[in-house]
């Protein structure tokens, strides 16, 4: 991996984190757990990302990092089916 | 003095249907001004907002079917309930608001800006209240 | 094949909520829902390079670079509609 790689990945994993938490704020003011789905996918993948540091060949991922990343957007897809199929809505 | 009941039924509202200060106060300024009609310019002067933010508050309150238009003047809003509960409503609204501003602007403010709400709403796809 | 199936899941989902929050924009206006809209957007972009690049073409491009680069910039659109949001 060269460094612009690196950087990127840097980038992308401090931006995830930072909105999982804007959106946990949101969660926090709101009780919309919508926003408690898309905080924790956020901070998620935004972890998922760090884990470049323990793989050799980073731009082929692993199933561990592809796991996380699908369970993520499972967590946003399963908020938006519970807003408009769920008991509270 | 409003009732118990009244009270309740502005807070509740305030929560369902007003999503700022600016925006409640331009629905009371339509209400009590009616049938006066409103330019988008008129009304963001009153409210001391930009042109753009007074253009998205009556839109939203066109949409809300709390004010309407002129089919042949869209740019002009005004009040028009005929519905009695409603006019009363608005003014026990207008009641409350008056006797306690910070009390009401609290409520607004508790349920989170715009663009939060919006967005939570955004990703209501079945056709409800929304 | 599971890296294929999680990107096309995740190019779906995004896109989903990309067409949903611009949506949005078109009612409301209110400018989050732009920022994250495009975001989303891109993120399924970043996505679906990642199935053309793992499972399409496996040996013949690399695109990591491209889907670092589109993920990154949707990731900065977001946070800087949810820093002015509210605004």
């Amino acid at each position: 991996m060269n460094t612009l790689e690196a950087f990127l990945l840097g980038v992308i994993a401090t931006s995830s984190v930072t909105a999982g938490i804007f959106f946990l704020k949101f969660w926090k003011q709101t009780r919309d757990s919508l926003f408690l789905a898309f905080g924790l996918a956020f901070v998620v993948e935004g972890l998922n990302r760090c884990a470049v540091l323990f793989l050799t060949k980073a731009n082929e991922g692993n199933p561990y990092v592809y796991g996380v990343r699908l369970l993520a957007f499972l967590l946003i897809l399963g908020a938006i089916l519970h807003k408009n199929y769920g008991k509270a809505a | 003095m409003e009732s118990g009941t009244q009270r309740l039924q502005v807070a509740l509202f305030i929560i369902e249907q007003i999503d700022s200060v600016p925006q409640l106060e331009a629905l009371l300024l339509l209400f009590n001004s009616r049938p006066k009609t409103w330019s988008i310019e008129t009304m963001a002067k009153s409210l001391y907002v930009r042109s753009d933010a007074a253009a998205r508050i009556l839109d939203t309150l066109l949409q809300r079917k709390l004010i309407a238009v002129h089919s042949h003047r869209p740019d002009v809003f005004y009040y028009a309930s005929e519905d009695d509960y409603q006019n009363r409503l608005m003014e026990a609204v207008d009641a409350v608001y008056r006797k306690e501003v910070v009390r009401v602007s609290s409520l607004i403010h508790s349920k989170g800006s715009a663009g939060v709400r919006d967005f939570a709403r955004a990703f209501r796809i079945k056709k409800d209240k929304g | 094949m599971m890296a294929g199936a999680v990107h096309i899941v995740g190019t779906l989902v995004a896109l989903c909520c990309a067409i949903l929050l611009l949506r949005g924009y078109a009612r409301g206006r209110q400018r989050l829902l732009l920022w994250s809209g495009l975001c989303f957007f891109g993120l399924a972009i970043s996505n679906a390079l990642v199935f053309v690049d793992l499972i399409v073409f496996p040996t013949q491009i690399d695109l990591y670079l491209p889907r670092l680069a589109t993920a990154a910039v949707s990731m900065l659109l977001l946070l800087y509609g949810l820093i002015w949001e509210g605004e």
